[in-house]
């Protein structure tokens, strides 16, 4: 037997060798993620109290699938998760996007300029979240500067059904924007300057160089900004949580936050686990279409 | 190639080590009852055997830093009595939000070594006990001849989970109106002992002065630990602790005229400017005990203000607090005192230690609740002699607070507490109520659609 042994191919054993490393990672992906997220499907077709303990759970089939398309809370949850995320990505992307041209072209501390826009990312969401309530306060900045502008009946930001979510929308574009500008500024800098260079000895303006250049040559980036924002926008939690609480009513409940009312607050883990999963579809399925679609409009 | 094999192998080894280390904790961590039952067993000499190993108890509270003085208190005298046997206990914090609770049940699903802890409100308790997070104490209750219900009063029944005794109830919460003596006596007004919605706010209006800084608000309604919900505080006394449902617990009573009358009062005071109005308070984050020992509200609702008022460094003040029980709609609805039993302490059925726990639970409910009096906590044990109670609450602030309405108001105990039996997806409907009730505080919708849409809503859960 042991004759046998050595008598590995040397590729097997350096691939051996590989996985040896490999494993002490592989294992607590595999025990810390891999599993929880296989038991989740399980609970998700199941009613699980979770207070009951493991086990303790009957399976009813896909009733918590069906159940949550008439519940009015999935709803809205998934509608502002919707608006969110399609108010919060291009908005972020199309303003790094340009802050990020400016910044290279007309500014002289580039660094400095990037590494403080970069600030809110590198800050945790709850202290930038609480900061952010008192900005929205009454007597808070945001407030007396609309004041300022001649507004007399200024809304009650966080309060009010019609601007809570425009409110947090607004605080998460500042949080992100810094981000996605330090990517587009490092990418900008290894646009291939020759290509300029010929635009400009044939007299072509600022503009068209932007969308005719700049904008095709950084669609790598564009992309793969694109795909992190959106599934990060669609996982919001910290701030909505901290900021608002789902509310007023529930005008700013968004599916994460939901999920974790269920589980947490209404000790459905079945029917938590099931939107969980609703929700890993909905990005899956976002994602995929990205991937396929990216050949239409992403260049390397 | 030797190298690398050795290499190899070192890492199997190493994932292997790692895998083992999971696999041990992870079989603790499950705790699984027979493991635990084993355990209470070999345990169960630990409070008689004192040549035994010695037992440090590990008790979990939700109160914050300020109580940690009469915690330690405690434990010190107890830590003394039960010397010679070995026992010992030390306590640590958990926050009292959702999120803490969150934590004590992990661990205690986890099988950390929690021996006791303390919940508060039934329905929690409810969860717990049917969980299997909190041990029956029907057993040893029976074995020492503790009855639970003559300790106490007949209201602690309705804290047993299946008619078993799962908690100690350590508290007695009794709440009412908490008022600025002195500005009612500016305004030549008397502390109420009973009166009726529109007498409320007749006082409210007379209260209410000054523009700008210098406003003066008759009253303030968010309690900090119920932003849209306080309006149940008032309608409970009418409607009894059951105020969501009907009596059967079918469907919910959003549409009783009593809801109305009471939202409609709250929603006067604030739109007349005789209270700071919902968005207010939610966006300037106003905070009840620093308005009212800043002197800029003149009536809240919370007496566990007490606590706070008698903290005169943080919150520094000179005038007297009075208290006054809750308006009601008329005379004749003043059925229910708005209270019951709190800070409940259980068990942790995996705990090593059962019988020195029970020791514990059984010391920090009788001799122990007099400590916790001085931080406005009213205990719950009727075995204390009355003068000591009023003493202890008062202690250190006598000057600051009104000792006879303190009395009439938080300490005599009524007969007539409004206790919920029915429970049925409350989380849910509560939920519900309180984002129509903020609809209804914002102006979005008006009294009569917000109860009407709250009573559809909450219909529709528990039918579901």
């Amino acid at each position: 037997m042991r004759e046998k042994r050595i008598k590995l191919s040397p590729q097997l054993r350096t691939d051996l060798t590989g996985y040896a490393f490999l494993l002490p990672n592989f294992l607590g992906c595999l025990l810390f993620t891999f599993i929880p997220v296989l038991c989740s499907l399980v609970f998700s077709f199941t009613d699980w109290d979770y207070t009951k303990g493991l086990g303790n759970w009957n399976f009813n089939g896909l009733t918590n699938y069906i159940e949550m398309w008439t519940d009015d809370w999935f709803l809205a949850s998934l509608k502002n998760t919707l608006v969110y995320t399609a108010a919060v990505v291009p908005v972020t992307i199309c303003l790094a996007l340009v802050l990020s041209v400016i910044i290279d072209k007309y500014c002289l501390a580039k660094l400095p300029i990037c590494l403080a826009m970069l600030m809110p990312h590198l800050s945790s969401m709850v202290a930038i979240s609480i900061v952010w309530v008192m900005m929205y306060s009454s007597f808070g900045p945001i407030t007396q500067l609309v004041r300022w502008f001649g507004v007399e009946d200024v809304p009650k930001w966080l309060a009010d059904y019609t601007w809570a979510m425009p409110a947090v929308i607004l605080m998460m574009i500042w949080s992100k924007v810094g981000y996605a500008i330090m990517i587009y500024t490092s990418a900008i800098q290894g646009l291939p300057a020759e290509l300029y260079e010929a635009a400009d000895i044939d007299g072509a303006s600022e503009v068209s160089k932007f969308f005719k250049l700049t904008v095709p040559f950084l669609s790598p980036t564009t992309f793969y900004l694109l795909i992190t924002n959106i599934i990060s926008s669609f996982q919001v939690f910290a701030s909505i949580q901290i900021m608002t609480g789902g509310g007023p009513g529930n005008s700013t409940s968004v599916l994460v936050y939901y999920i974790y009312r269920s589980a947490f607050g209404y000790y459905k883990m079945g029917y938590a686990s099931a939107m969980a999963w609703i929700l890993f579809v909905m990005i899956f399925a976002v994602t995929l279409i990205q991937w396929r679609g990216q050949k239409r409009w992403v260049g390397y | 190639m030797k190298k690398t094999v050795s290499c190899s192998l070192l890492c199997l080894a190493m994932a292997t080590s790692l895998l083992t280390g999971c696999g041990n904790s992870g079989g603790a961590a499950a705790g699984d009852p027979k493991g635990g039952e084993g355990a209470a067993r070999t345990a169960k000499n630990d409070g008689k055997a004192s040549a035994s190993e010695p037992v440090v108890l590990h008790f979990w509270t939700g109160l914050g830093a300020s109580a940690d003085a009469s915690h330690q208190a405690i434990i010190d005298e107890f830590n003394e009595l039960y010397k010679d046997q070995g026992i010992s206990v030390e306590f640590e914090h958990f926050v009292n939000d959702s999120n803490g609770n969150l934590k004590l049940e992990t661990n205690l699903l986890g099988g950390s070594e929690i021996d006791l802890y303390v919940t508060y409100g039934l329905t929690q308790l409810t969860k717990r006990a049917e969980g299997n997070l909190a041990l029956d104490l029907s057993e040893l209750c029976a074995r020492d001849g503790f009855d639970v219900v003559a300790s106490t009063s007949s209201m602690a029944e309705a804290y047993f989970v299946n008619g078993k005794p799962y908690s100690l109830p350590t508290k007695l919460d009794q709440y009412g109106m908490v008022v600025n003596k002195d500005m009612f006596d500016e305004a030549g007004l008397e502390i109420p002992t009973s009166w009726t919605y529109d007498e409320f706010l007749e006082v409210c209006k007379k209260l209410t002065h000054g523009e700008g800084e210098d406003k003066v608000y008759g009253m303030f309604w968010n309690t900090g630990q119920d932003r849209s919900g306080y309006v149940k505080y008032l309608a409970c006394q009418t409607l009894g602790g059951d105020n969501y449902y009907t009596e059967d617990g079918t469907a919910t009573c959003f549409d009783d005229p009593v809801w109305q009358a009471t939202i409609e009062l709250a929603m006067t005071t604030m739109k007349e400017g005789y209270a700071p109005t919902h968005a207010d308070t939610i966006t300037e984050k106003l905070n009840m005990a620093n308005l009212f020992a800043g002197e800029k509200i003149a009536m809240c609702m919370g007496p566990w203000l007490i606590n706070t008022l008698k903290d005169t460094a943080t919150y520094p003040h000179d005038f007297v607090t009075a208290f006054a029980p809750y308006p009601v709609v008329d005379e004749n609805s003043r059925n229910y005192t708005q209270g019951g039993y709190g800070d409940m302490i259980c068990i942790n059925p995996r705990s090593e230690h059962v019988d020195a726990a029970w020791e514990f639970a059984k010391f920090y409910m009788t001799k122990g609740a007099l400590y916790m009096a001085e931080r406005g906590r009213i205990p719950a044990y009727n075995g204390l002699d009355k003068e000591e109670v009023v003493k202890a609450v008062l202690s250190g602030a006598e000057d600051l607070f009104d000792a006879d309405t303190a009395v009439s108001v938080l300490i005599e105990p009524h007969d007539n507490y409004a206790y919920s039996t029915i429970t049925t997806r409350m989380p849910e409907v509560q939920d519900a109520f309180y984002e129509e009730l903020e609809a209804i505080w914002t102006e979005k919708k008006t009294v009569e659609e917000g109860l009407a849409d709250a009573k559809e809503r909450g219909d529709a859960i528990l039918a579901k």
